[in-house]
Parts: structure tokens; sequence; C-alpha cells
């Protein structure tokens, strides 16, 4: 039997804006954004027969902090659900793959996140390897900081281009009613700043922020039903590299290539890409491992450089896509969800519009 | 459109207090052993699920990230589930969803603690003073079980002592306590009233992985496959005003989904044994009943008769449990992996004869979440 | 209504292996080492091949200490869990006889090219943090090292997450109400239902709840459920004695208040259905730290006690709704 057997869409989506502070509880952020597509859809709790979410406990400091969530989800009577430790772009993986088995054909999908409380820079070196790397503090922007240091050593990309990528997305998140940081400000403008970790200034990392995201996933023809143009997944795929920094190109994205191959991206033409650019040096590495070109529009929202409520942010680049694919705006797109320092691991996932 | 998977290859850490190896080398003892069990190597693996209990516990933030290399598993697909103590049986669902889903033909799963690194009461307690453990917030539900059923005091030893007894044929078990008896555990210290040290489970180090593989895999495997006949998870909330904590609507909605799926419409006569997530020992009897095995009230009684034991008409935790050995995230793959043994007749000395069709089960939270499955030895088991 | 402040620390021990064990030991004794797997040298060593992820064997040489940077970061502005409270440079350094390079901290600016030397701390431990690098150039000597005894078995690890966040609007309510000699739920709009603390929202419904629905609750009920914690000592616990842990089903509410601990009724008097009331703390003695935003718990900041209030018990059939 071929993969997939059956065709699965998204048909309605729902995210927070994204905040710097959030002064309620995470299971409100989720709450909102499942009655918002409960509403939307006319869907009933009952109706969504899966739910997956993906959230992390060591942002909010607190072990199990996952199972507080499921006050927003809603389990009574009881409900069939699971929870990944990632990004809600990973429990979308799990849920299509879940739908393929054809018992159920309805599933919800959530990916939230608090980075407000804790210290990010702090806590995020846990990733990193326990004996050789993490007792060093290892943490993202030094290692994106080191990323973009070999992109200049290797002729590939230089500060001003960096700062290109800071400018636009912030510049286009204007436009983006649920970005945090926004803006316009010129290149020359931002290269006057000072480095945080050489040579990445601030503008190059993304803000701190709370938030929350969430969708509906259908299989088959119910989901014609539920919404006119819904978002066919047509592809998704999701790789690793490896964890030793000394043994991966940071140049280049292997992972993201190779997901982008599964997924089938350069099977057609891309209208629109949402990518997980975090750090501004990855935009140009993503480009190429994903294949796009100078005429693909890359984060129209703004992308994580304006608003990064992780565990959300690749669940969200998704929804971006998908958005535009229900409006009729886009035909087909890419977004990119990402895991791990300097780009480890990727996700890249293919949707389409029409029947 | 509904496909077959199967558990192909076996894998186990012993379970002790502190294991001498890296996190690295505790989870390449699992999984190398499943892959070689399943006539495999790492090389042949196409996706890599991981499974285990909160990150604080070993103080690594997302592990499938530290240890993909070490899994093999750079160039290609692995995640992480977390779903609390159901883990070890929520990750052994999701491999099998993979599988089923027609994406891959080989699936690693690998589930495991190392709580020596840690401290799990320090987690439990989300890192304050004073926590409560797990068995400070069961105790009251076993209490009130005791009370509504009107179950003797003993029957919690009598397990105690049951599981402790099939460890010793179990040589992975943390615990081999070759001289327990029902008075050792009646005088061991009281915890948390009405349990008593010797009813409660060890704090261990240790991985269980298994390898789930496609219809077609596993019928060229080199040993018998365990077929995933059904597979079932719920949840419900903690609290909420009305929550019966002793007669747990997601525990019953899960069996009855289970059940459903499997085509079994009577569990005690046709499953032939069962891994109970039994942490605390009165929650076998609870378990029992919790999961329509026996009547509401009767679950006691089948401990009580013997009937739980390795020769009895419903043998519960073989291996020796989660009372035996506890790496929380491991545990409950371990009870899904036993029940996969003896459906393929490799679990040695502690083998129910002639099983066909197993239960493995794990519960988590605050009994709040439920993850089970049934395998047999046949690809589609009647009854 | 202070923030909430939270760390959330514990002293990780981590047995090191065949490999890392000998690695960290080699640290503390002033040696670099690497694992040569296929003929190349890695460095940090590895326990398998990273090409294949197949087991080899464990064949360790020794690296450096000189090296080359391969590729640096200046990090200007530090965190405390950094090596350094200065800036300094991250680098991918590839040290002399590794094929590979290890990620590590130089104190000093480096670029693509430069060399670099392991210098080892005057205090160390069997940690990666035993050693860091300066440029070579100008490189002060390296103080005398005293090799340990024993081999490095255990690497500790102590992380500490400073967590701060204010109490969120119906805690810190909550909190409030407690400095006042109340206690304040929330009752669901949707559903009816009394919350005791409330989170802010009725799960039930999946319905936010503001102020509108703040409630005040009488600060006497019946114990819903109780367990006796005999304290387990671990990193952080400052409880020694047992003592009773309930939960109390306040008149009017439909959820417990719960991590109520009660040290002055005896457990032989003490029962599900009890009636008890609060004492509370003169006004001046209330205080509102150490509150979050998850757990329960912190009662004893504002009450002094609960007493038996004497009245006939709830029935404890009727309490087992109310356990949790």
């Amino acid at each position: 039997m071929a993969f997939p057997s059956r065709e699965v869409a998204i048909v309605a989506t729902s995210q927070t804006p994204s905040y710097r502070h959030f002064d309620g509880p995470e299971p409100v952020l989720i709450m909102r954004c499942v009655n918002d597509l409960l509403a939307t859809t006319g869907l009933e709790r009952d109706d969504l027969e899966f739910t997956i979410a993906g959230s992390c406990d060591y942002l909010s400091g607190l072990p199990f902090a996952f199972v507080q969530n499921i006050d927003g989800v809603g389990a009574w009577p009881p409900v069939y659900e699971t929870h990944v430790e990632m990004d809600g772009a990973w429990a979308l993986f799990e849920a299509w793959l879940r739908l393929q088995l054809g018992d159920i054909d309805v599933a919800l999908v959530i990916g939230s996140g608090k980075s407000s409380p804790g210290h990010p820079r702090e806590a995020f070196p846990l990733q990193t390897d326990p004996y050789v790397l993490a007792p060093l503090g290892l943490d993202p922007v030094s290692l994106a900081g080191i990323q973009a240091r070999c992109l200049i050593d290797a002729g590939k990309a230089t500060e001003r281009d960096f700062a290109a990528v800071a400018s636009r997305n912030r510049r286009d998140a204007m436009g983006n009613p649920n970005a945090q940081v926004t803006g316009d400000r010129s290149v020359d403008d931002l290269l006057k700043e000072a480095y945080v970790c050489e040579p990445l200034r601030r503008h190059d990392l993304p803000p701190i922020s709370d938030g929350a995201a969430a969708l509906v996933l259908v299989a088959g023809p119910r989901a014609r039903d539920l919404v006119e143009r819904p978002a066919w997944v047509t592809g998704m795929d999701h790789r690793i590299e490896s964890h030793h920094p000394g043994l991966r190109d940071l140049t280049t994205s292997p992972s993201t290539a190779l997901a982008a191959s599964g997924a089938g991206v350069g099977d057609g033409p891309v209208d629109v890409a949402e990518l997980t650019v975090t750090y501004s040096p990855e935009e140009i590495v993503l480009r190429e491992a994903l294949g796009l070109g100078d005429g693909v529009a890359v984060n129209p929202s703004g992308g994580p450089l304006a608003g990064h409520p992780v565990m959300a942010t690749g669940l969200i680049r998704v929804i971006e896509v998908a958005n535009r694919i229900m409006a009729g705006s886009a035909q087909r797109g890419v977004a990119h969800a990402s895991s791990g320092p300097a780009l480890q691991q990727n996700l890249v996932c293919v949707l389409q519009g029409g029947e | 459109m509904a496909r077959r998977s199967a558990v192909i290859g076996i894998g186990q850490t012993d379970y002790r207090k502190q294991l001498e190896v890296t996190l690295d080398g505790l989870v390449r003892w699992a999984a190398l052993e499943a892959v070689a069990d399943a006539g495999l190597t790492l090389a042949d693996i196409d996706a890599v699920v991981i499974g285990k209990a909160p990150d604080a516990l070993e103080g690594v933030m997302m592990p499938e990230l530290s240890l993909c290399d070490a899994l093999g598993a750079v160039g290609k697909p692995i995640h992480r589930v977390h779903t609390a103590g159901s883990v070890g049986a929520s990750t052994a669902i999701t491999g099998a969803t993979l599988v089923e889903s027609g994406r891959y033909e080989r699936v690693l799963v690998v589930c495991y603690e190392k709580q020596s690194e840690g401290n799990a009461t320090w987690a439990l307690s989300g890192g304050r003073s004073g926590g409560q453990g797990a068995g400070g917030t069961f105790a009251p539900w076993i209490r009130e079980y005791i009370r509504r059923s009107k179950a003797p005091e003993h029957i919690g030893w009598m397990v105690a002592v049951k599981d402790r007894r099939n460890a010793l044929k179990n040589p992975h078990a943390h615990l081999h306590l070759p001289d327990i008896t029902i008075d050792k555990v009646k005088e061991s210290p009281m915890l948390w009233d009405p349990l008593h040290f010797l009813e409660s489970c060890p704090s261990s180090d240790g991985a269980a992985a298994v390898v789930i593989a496609s219809e077609d895999v596993a019928r060229r495997a080199p040993h018998p496959p365990a077929w995933i006949i059904a597979h079932a998870k719920r949840t419900e909330f903690s609290s909420f005003p009305g929550r019966d904590t002793v007669r747990i609507q997601a525990g019953l909605d899960c069996a009855e989904a289970l059940y459903k799926k499997a085509g079994i419409t009577n569990p005690i006569e046709q499953i032939d044994c069962a891994e109970l997530y039994v942490p605390f020992s009165w929650y076998e009897p609870m378990w029992l009943e919790g999961h329509l095995i026996t009547p509401e009230g009767e679950g006691w009684k089948l401990t009580e008769a013997g009937e739980t034991e390795l020769g009895g008409r419903f043998p519960v935790n073989m291996s020796g449990g989660v009372l035996s050995s506890n790496a929380i995230g491991a545990s409950g793959l371990i009870r899904c992996l036993e029940a996969a043994s003896q459906v393929r007749g490799t679990a040695g000395d502690y083998q129910v004869d002639g099983a066909r069709v197993a239960l493995g089960h794990a519960y988590g939270g605050a009994a709040q979440y439920f993850a089970m499955w049934i395998v047999s030895s046949e690809i589609a088991p009647t009854f | 209504m202070p923030d909430v402040e939270f760390t959330l620390e514990y002293p990780y021990t981590r047995t090191t292996g065949p490999v890392i064990g000998p690695f960290l030991t080699g640290l503390r004794d002033g040696h670099i080492l690497g694992s040569r797997i296929n003929g190349r040298v890695y460095c940090p060593p590895l326990e398998y091949d990273p090409e294949t992820a197949a087991p080899v064997p464990v064949d360790l040489v020794e690296v450096g200490p000189g090296g080359v940077v391969e590729s640096w970061t200046w990090v200007v502005e530090t965190t405390p869990k950094h090596p350094f409270d200065h800036p300094f440079s991250f680098a991918l350094i590839r040290l002399d006889g590794a094929a590979t390079p290890m990620l590590h901290a130089v104190d000093g600016r480096v670029t693509k090219g430069t060399r670099v030397v392991a210098r080892f701390r005057e205090e160390r431990v069997g940690a990666i943090t035993d050693v860091y690098f300066v440029p070579e150039e100008g490189a002060p000597p390296q103080a005398p090292i005293e090799p340990g005894a024993e081999p490095v078995r255990l690497t500790t690890h102590l992380i500490s997450l400073p967590i701060s966040e204010p109490l969120q609007p119906a805690r810190a309510r909550f909190v409030q109400g407690l400095i006042e000699g109340r206690i304040v739920g929330q009752r669901s709009p949707a559903t009816g239902k009394v919350y005791v603390p409330s989170r802010g929202y009725d799960q039930m419904a999946r319905a936010e709840m503001t102020d509108a629905d703040d409630v005040e609750l009488p600060d006497h009920g019946a114990v819903s459920s109780f367990t006796i914690i005999t304290p387990v000592r671990y990193y952080g616990q400052k409880e020694t004695e047992p003592y009773i842990r309930a939960s109390i089903l306040l008149d009017g509410a439909d959820s417990p208040i719960y991590g109520v601990d009660i040290r002055d009724i005896p457990p032989e008097q003490f029962r599900v259905g009890m009636r008890v009331r609060a004492v509370w703390r003169p006004p001046d003695q209330r205080d509102p730290s150490g509150f979050d935003n998850r757990q329960g718990g912190n009662w004893e900041q504002f009450i002094e006690r609960w007493e038996p209030t004497g009245e006939p018990d709830a029935d404890p059939a009727k309490m087992q709704e109310y356990v949790f």
C-alpha cells in the first residue's frame, strides 16, 4: 500500500499573539486557541478524536508542567491524547501519521510555551551534551554566533546579509497582528548596533515570547466539508544531524535538505515559505538547503525574529502557510521547523491548495 | 487501511540503583540488544522514538538531541514522547502507529531513566521542599479502595511478595529479595499509610528498547514476532469536582476501547497474562478492577486466591513488575515488552506456558494517563 | 505582590563510563584525550563510531595541548553559566593530533587560524570545566598539575535555573485575600462550580474567569483527604519530622484546598470528614512570599493552624468526590 494512503488537510488554524510576557497561565493560551478552532469549524470537543500537544517542561522550570496544559484542551469525558516534549510541528507529524491508520479522521495539534519566566540562554545549554558541553553553559546564541562566523569565513554571507534578514523580517512583521517585535530599520542603522555575540547583534536574535498555536487536521473528503479551501499536506519529513559541533558543517543544513527531499519540496513551485529562522544567519543556510530561489517570499509573517513562542514557533510556520493557502493567496507553500542548537534537527512540511 | 505491526526485537539493560555508564551507554545497551534480537543493525532502522519522564530527572533537556548519534539516528527522524509515568507505553504505541501508518518499516523505540543522576522525589516535588511523592498522592486513594472493597489489609503485602519472588527469575530486575516474606513487608517502615516501604517501587537506572516492524519485515524476522493487536490511550484531568480517583474513568474507557479493538469480550479468560504498572502494591487489585478484568470490588479476591501468581488463572507481573524495577521512563515500555516476550515464548524462567495473548499497561500523572496494548503470537487471534 | 522567584536547582552526579571517565580523569590530571576510531582521532572522545554508530574498542590517545581555531564567536554578553564572567570566545578548536575540532572556551580574542593552548585550572574536579584555552602567543605558563589518585567515576554538575514571574491575576487576588484574612475562590459562570484556589479558568468548560467571578469562601470546612508524610531526604528538603498533608473542602467549595500541612492535630484523631476551621496568624505575621502559580501549600504562612470545630463529621463517602 502506498504512503500516504489518506489525504490529510489543515482545515482551521489558531494562534495567540506572541507576548513578551503573558500574565496568565499557559493553559489559557491553549484554551483560547482551542475555543477559537471549535468556533471556526463548528466542531464539538468530542469531534476532535485525537489530540497531540508539543511543549517543554524546562521552559516553565517545573517538571510535569505539561500536565496542566490539558486544562486548555479539555479532558472530560476522558480523551485520546498524547504529548511530545518538542515543538508542535513534531506533534503535527505524529498526527499526520496517526490519521493514516484509518480509524479516526480528525486531530487537534497544539504547540505552546512561556519563555518569559526563565532565562532561555541559561536553560537551553541543557539541550547539549551533558558531559562536554552543558557545563560550559553553551547557549544557542553562542552557537548561532559560531555558525555565523563559519558562513562569513566560507564567503557565503556577510554581516550585512544578516542585518538584511533581520531588517526585512521585522518590517514584514508590521503586517502581522500577532507579531511581537516589528519595525522599519535600515541595514546601515542595524549595523551600528553593538555585538551581543560577535558577529551577532541583538536584532539578529529572537525575542523572548509566550504564546500558543493550534490547528485541526482532517483526513479524507471530510476536510472539504469543514473549509472551502483546505491546505492539503502533500509531504512532511524530519531529520537530525550529529549533535557534536565538531562533526557538522555549520554552513549547510543537510538534515533540512534531506527532509525537503522527503517532503517533496522540489516537486512543484513554491509560492511562499515560512522558515524557523531564529537567528538571522539561518535564513541563508535554510534557503540554500531548501533550494528556494530569490523569488520565493520567505517569512511574510516576520518569522521567529518577530515573535518566538518556543514550542509553538514551528507549528506557527505551518499555520502561516496554511492560512495563505486557505485564503487563496498561495497555492503551494513550504513550512519549516527546527529544534536543537544551530539547526541540528529540521522538519519540512509541504502544503497545497486545490483539489 | 489497517496495517499490522509487531515487536521483533527486545533489549533491556539491567535495572540497578546506579549503572556505571553514560546516558549514551545506557540507551545503546538496550538499543543494540533490541536490534540484534531483531536480526538487524542500527543502520537498518528507519526512525527512532525516545520516551522518558521529565528531563529534570537527569538534567538533560530534550535528550533526543544529544543521544541521536549514539542511537544511529543521524540522518533519520527521531522524536521524543513525554506522558509522565505512562510514557513507556505511550512511546511503544507511537512506535506502533509509525509503522501502521505505512511510513516506516522498522522503528526503534527506546525508553529510559537514569535516576541516580538526580533524585526522583526532588523532581516529583517540583524541586521544592516538602514533596509528598507519588506514594503520598496515591495513599489516600488506596485507603478509599480498601474502604469501598472491604479488602483485608494483607492484600498489598501479598502483591509485594509475589512481584519480588517473580523478580528472582528475572536477571534484569533491580530488586532481588530472596528472603522477602509477608511479615517482612508488614514490619518494614510505613511510608504513607497504608503503604510500607517494601510495598513501594525502587528508584532505578535502566533502559529498554523494542524494534517494531511491518508485517513484511516481521515475517522475515529471526524470532517469532509479537503481533500488536490493539492499543489505546486515554487521559482525564488530574482534579475536578466529582473525580473518582479510585475507579478512574479514563482507565475504564481505555480498557474498553482496547478490548473492543482487539475483539476481546471476556478479558480474564481471553487474555493469558498481564504486565500492569503497579508501583505500589495495592494497584494490582485496583487495576484488575479499573481495567475491567474483574468486577468492581473483586480484584483483591483474585490476588488473595493466588490467581495472579505465575501459575494462576491470570498471572500479573511475571517479570517482577514496577515493584521490582522502576526506571520511570522505561517502566511502561518494560510492561509492553514483557507482554511481548510472553507471547514470543522468550520469557525464560517466568514464562507463562502457552501464552498467546498478553496485556501491557502503564499509567501516569495523578493516575490520569493510561496507555495499554495487547500483543499476540498470532496476527489475528480470534476469541 | 511579590514576584514568584524560584531556582530549580540540583547537583546532578553522572557516572562517566569507560570513555568519558578516562577523558575526565585526563582533564583532572592535565591531559586531553581523544578516541581513535578507524584511524581518526575524535576529541572529545566517543563511545561509538560516529559514521555508523557501531560499537568500537576503547582506544584513547593524547591530543593537544595546543590546537588551531577553526571557528569562533566573541561572547560580549555572558551568562552566569559561562566559564568566564568577562567577554571570552567560544571556539571550535582542532587540537594537535585530532581530526575534528572540539568546542570549548578561550580566554581571549581569536580568529580562524589562531593557535590556542590548554590551561588547566588550579582546582580540578574531573569535569569539562577543569580546562580552558588561551591564545598560544603570550600564554602564561601552566602551573604544575598534581594528578589525582582515583579515576573519575562520577562527574558533578550543579544545574541551577532561575525562574521569575509575577503571580497570575487570579492567584495574586487569592494571595491578597489571604493577606486580608479572606479565602477567595472563583465561581464558574459556565457551570456554577466554585474553585479555590482558582486557576483563573474553569477547565470543565474551557472558560476563562475574571475578577467578576471571585467569591469569598468561609474559612472552615471538612477534611476530604490526607496522607501522613514521612519526609524523604533530598536536595533542598527542609522537612524532617512526619506530618499530615491534607485537602480540605471549605464549605461552599467544589474543589478542595490542598497542600495543607497539619502539625497540631494528632494523626490518630485526624480523619476524612472531620470538620476544621482556620486559626489565622495576626495580620502583621502573614507572609506572601514563596507562593507560586502552580503549586499548592504555603497555607501556614497565613494560617497558624487548623483546629477541629467539634461539629459532627461530614460524610466521608461524600468527601470522596473532592479528594484531589
